[in-house]
C-alpha cells in the first residue's frame, strides 16, 4: 500500500464532496442544527403549552351544577376554569364546546353533607391533549376536595388523618449525578451518531463507487498504476471523513443544544418544559473522557458503516440504484438504537459488547452516563474493528471483480 | 509495441473474444474494426489489464498484461466515447489528479499541461469545472489525461462517438500524429471511413474473432471491394460467422 496514492485518492473524494452544496448542507449543516432544534425546539414549544393550557381559564362544562358543593366549585375554580351550566355534558364535550365536562349526580352535596357518598363523573375525549390537560385539572380539583372531606370526618370522628397512610414511601434515585443528568433519553445520542455516520457518509462513497460507474471514470481511474486496495482505501477514508464529520456536528449539535438549554431556556420553559429538557439530556454534563469514548466510538460506527457503503454501492450500476441500496442500510442502525432504548429490559450482559454496532451504541450510552468500563471498552473496540477489516477486505475483492465493475 | 496471440475472453457461456491475434509495430495506427458485440471493448479492456483473458497471451512495450499489470498501465493511456471526466473537478485539477497517480510530480505534470495546452489547444477548459464543458471540450481533457505520462501506446474506444465535426476532426489529426516512430495507437471503432483515414493496418472483428488482417488495401483487394464498408461485409460472409445473421452485400 503507497500511503501518497492512498492521500490522492481521499483527497481528490474529499475535494469533489466539499464542491457539492446538497453534500455539504446534509452532512455539516444539518447535523449541527437538527439536535439544538429538537433539544430546545421541543421542550419550549411543550413546556410553553403546557403552561400556557395551565394558566388559561377555560370553560368546563358542568351537568347538575345545582348539585355542586360550593367547596368544590371552588376548588375546580382555582384551577383557572370557570363553570358553565350545562343540561348535557357528555354531549357538549363531544361537540367540542368544552374540553372537558363535569356530571354532578343529584343530591350530591347533601349525601356528602350527610356523610354518605356521592358520585361525581368527569367527561373527557381521552385521546385529545389539551382535553387530558383540562380534564386534569378537574381531577385535582375532585382529588383535593376529596380528601378535604375525608380529612373534615376523620377528624369529626376523633381520628387523626395520620391513620390513612399507616406507611410512609419515598424513593432514594441511587443513579450517579452522570445518569440522572444523561437524561432517559439518552439514548438518542447513540442513535444521532450512528445515523449522522450513515447519512454523512452515503454521498461519498455512493459518488466515490456506483457515480465513478455510471461517468465512466472508474475504468479510467483503473487503467492508471494505481492498485485496487489503495484505490478501495483511499475512497474509504474519505468516506469515513464526511461519516465522522456529520457525526461529530452532530455531538457539537447536541452538547451546544443542551448548553443553551440549561444555561437560557430551563428557567422560562416551566416546570414540564424543564422535565422534558431533563428526559433529553438537557441537563447531561460531558466531561473529557465522555468526549474521547464518544469520538473514538464514532469513529468506528464510522468505518463500519463506511466499509459497508462501499462494498454495497459498488454493484449498483448508478448513483439512483445506489440509493436504493443504500436506504435499507439505515435499518441497520435503527434497530440496534431500539434495542438500546430497552436496553434495561433486555439486559447488557457482556455478550451484548460482542454485537457489532449495537456494541458501540452501549458503550456510547454507557460514556454519557459515566458507566462505561475498560473490558466493554476494549471488547467493543476490538469487535468493530475486526468487523472494519472483514467490511474492507470484501470491498477490496469486490473491486477486483470483473462481474461488479463492469455490470451492466 | 504490441503482441496479441490467441487472446480469449469468456463471459460465462458467451465467448466475447476467440483466439484473437495480432500484432503493432511502433510508429503504427493499427485498427480494431467491427460491429458493436464484436468483441473490441473487451480485447481493449483485457490489453488495458481490466479484464484478465481466459486464454492466450498479450504483451505491451514488452510486458505482460497478465503478469505485470503496472507496468502495462504505465505504458498506456486509454481515450473512450464515454468521455467521463469528474464534474466537480477543474480541467487543470483532473489532469493533475491523473498525473499524481501515474507517479508525476506537479512541475511535471504542469510542464506537461503546457505542452499539450499547444498540441489539443486547451484554453478555457484548464480553469473551468468539466460539468460545465461541452463535448468537445471535454473529449479535449480526455485525451489530455490520456497521454499525459507520454504512454508509448495509445487505445481509442470509439473515440468520436458524440463528437460534432470539430472536436471529431482535431481528435483524429491528433491520433495520426501521435504514435511518431517511437509510440503506437491501437483505434477501435464501427466507423469504416475512420479507419480508412487512420489506420496503417486493420483487424476485422466479427463475433469475437478476427476474420481478417491487413492493411486498409489489402483487404480491399483480398475482398476485391472498391471501398472498406464492402471489403468488411464481403470478408464477414465470407467467414461464415454470420450465419443465422442478415450480411449486407
Amino acid at each position: 500500500m503507497r500511503w501518497s496514492f492512498v492521500r490522492r485518492i481521499a483527497a481528490k473524494e474529499i475535494l469533489s464532496t466539499l464542491r457539492d452544496h446538497r453534500a455539504i448542507v446534509s452532512n455539516l449543516i444539518i447535523p449541527l442544527l437538527l439536535l439544538p432544534v429538537i433539544m430546545l425546539g421541543l421542550p419550549l414549544l411543550l413546556g410553553g403549552l403546557f403552561q400556557r393550557e395551565a394558566t388559561t381559564v377555560t370553560e368546563l362544562a358542568v351537568q347538575g351544577v345545582e348539585h355542586l358543593p360550593p367547596d368544590l366549585a371552588a376548588a375546580i375554580e382555582a384551577q383557572a376554569a370557570v363553570l358553565v351550566a350545562v343540561d348535557d355534558a357528555e354531549s357538549a364535550v363531544r361537540g367540542d364546546a368544552y374540553p372537558a365536562g363535569l356530571i354532578v349526580a343529584p343530591g350530591f352535596a347533601d349525601a356528602i353533607a350527610a356523610g354518605g357518598r356521592a358520585e361525581v363523573v368527569i367527561v373527557v375525549k381521552e385521546a385529545n391533549l389539551r382535553a387530558e390537560l383540562n380534564a386534569g385539572k378537574l381531577r385535582s380539583a375532585v382529588d383535593a376536595y376529596r380528601r378535604g372531606v375525608v380529612a373534615e370526618r376523620l377528624v369529626d370522628a376523633g381520628i387523626d388523618p395520620a391513620v390513612l397512610e399507616p406507611v410512609a414511601v419515598s424513593t432514594l434515585d441511587a443513579s450517579t449525578e452522570a445518569e440522572r443528568s444523561s437524561g432517559q433519553l439518552a439514548w438518542l445520542i447513540p442513535f444521532f451518531i450512528a445515523i449522522w455516520t450513515l447519512t454523512g457518509g452515503q454521498m461519498t462513497a455512493i459518488d466515490a463507487t456506483a457515480g465513478e460507474k455510471e461517468r465512466g471514470t472508474l475504468e479510467v481511474l483503473l487503467v492508471t498504476p494505481v492498485r485496487r486496495g489503495e484505490v478501495v482505501f483511499g475512497k474509504f477514508l474519505a468516506v469515513v471523513l464526511f461519516g465522522l464529520s456529520a457525526a461529530l456536528m452532530a455531538i457539537v449539535g447536541f452538547v451546544l443544544g443542551g448548553t443553551v438549554l440549561r444555561r437560557l431556556f430551563l428557567p422560562l420553559i416551566g416546570e414540564q418544559g424543564g422535565e422534558m429538557a431533563a428526559m433529553m439530556g438537557g441537563s447531561l454534563t460531558i466531561t473529557p473522557t465522555t468526549i474521547a469514548l464518544l469520538v473514538v466510538s464514532s469513529v468506528l460506527m464510522a468505518a463500519v458503516v463506511a466499509a459497508l457503503l462501499m462494498s454495497v454501492t459498488l454493484f449498483a450500476r448508478s448513483f439512483k440504484e445506489a440509493q436504493t441500496y443504500v436506504a435499507p442500510m439505515s435499518f441497520l442502525l435503527i434497530v440496534p438504537a431500539i434495542a438500546l432504548q430497552f436496553k434495561d429490559l433486555i439486559g447488557t450482559g457482556s455478550f451484548a459488547y460482542w454485537i457489532p454496532v449495537y456494541n458501540v451504541m452501549i458503550l456510547m450510552d454507557d460514556a454519557v452516563k459515566g458507566a462505561a468500563r475498560l473490558a466493554p471498552i476494549l471488547t467493543t473496540w476490538g469487535v468493530m474493528a475486526a468487523l472494519i477489516a472483514v467490511l474492507l477486505a470484501f470491498a477490496y475483492v469486490n473491486f477486483k471483480r470483473e462481474d461488479v465493475l463492469f455490470r451492466t | 509495441m504490441i503482441h496479441v496471440q490467441g487472446l480469449t475472453k469468456r463471459f460465462d457461456d458467451l465467448v466475447a473474444v476467440d483466439d484473437v491475434s495480432f500484432d503493432v509495430a511502433a510508429g503504427q495506427v493499427f485498427g480494431l474494426l467491427g460491429p458493436n458485440g464484436a468483441g473490441k471493448t473487451t480485447t481493449l479492456r483485457v490489453l488495458a489489464t481490466l479484464l484478465r483473458a481466459d486464454g492466450g497471451r498479450a504483451t505491451i512495450a514488452g510486458h505482460d498484461v497478465q503478469r505485470e499489470p503496472e507496468a502495462v498501465r504505465r505504458a498506456i493511456g486509454v481515450v473512450n466515447g464515454g468521455m467521463g471526466l469528474y464534474d466537480r473537478l477543474t480541467g487543470r485539477e483532473v489532469l493533475h489528479y491523473f498525473g499524481e497517480l501515474y507517479g508525476m510530480r506537479r512541475a511535471a505534470i504542469e510542464r506537461r499541461v503546457e505542452e499539450l495546452d499547444g498540441l489539443l489547444d486547451l484554453a478555457g477548459t484548464l480553469d473551468k469545472r468539466t460539468g460545465e464543458f461541452s463535448t468537445g471540450m471535454k473529449q479535449k481533457i480526455v485525451v489530455a489525461r490520456a497521454v499525459l505520462h507520454d504512454p508509448p501506446v495509445l487505445f481509442f474506444d470509439e473515440a468520436t462517438s458524440g463528437l460534432d465535426v470539430m472536436a471529431r476532426r482535431a481528435v483524429l489529426d491528433f491520433s495520426r500524429r501521435y504514435p511518431g516512430e517511437a509510440r503506437a495507437v491501437v483505434w477501435s471503432t464501427h466507423v469504416m471511413s475512420e479507419v480508412e483515414e487512420l489506420c496503417d493496418s486493420v483487424a476485422v472483428l466479427f463475433r469475437g474473432r478476427v476474420v481478417a488482417d491487413d492493411t486498409v488495401a489489402g483487404l480491399k483487394e483480398a475482398a476485391e471491394a472498391p471501398d472498406l464498408e464492402q471489403a468488411f461485409f464481403t470478408l464477414v460472409r465470407r467467414s461464415g460467422l454470420a450465419q443465422g445473421q442478415e450480411v449486407a452485400a
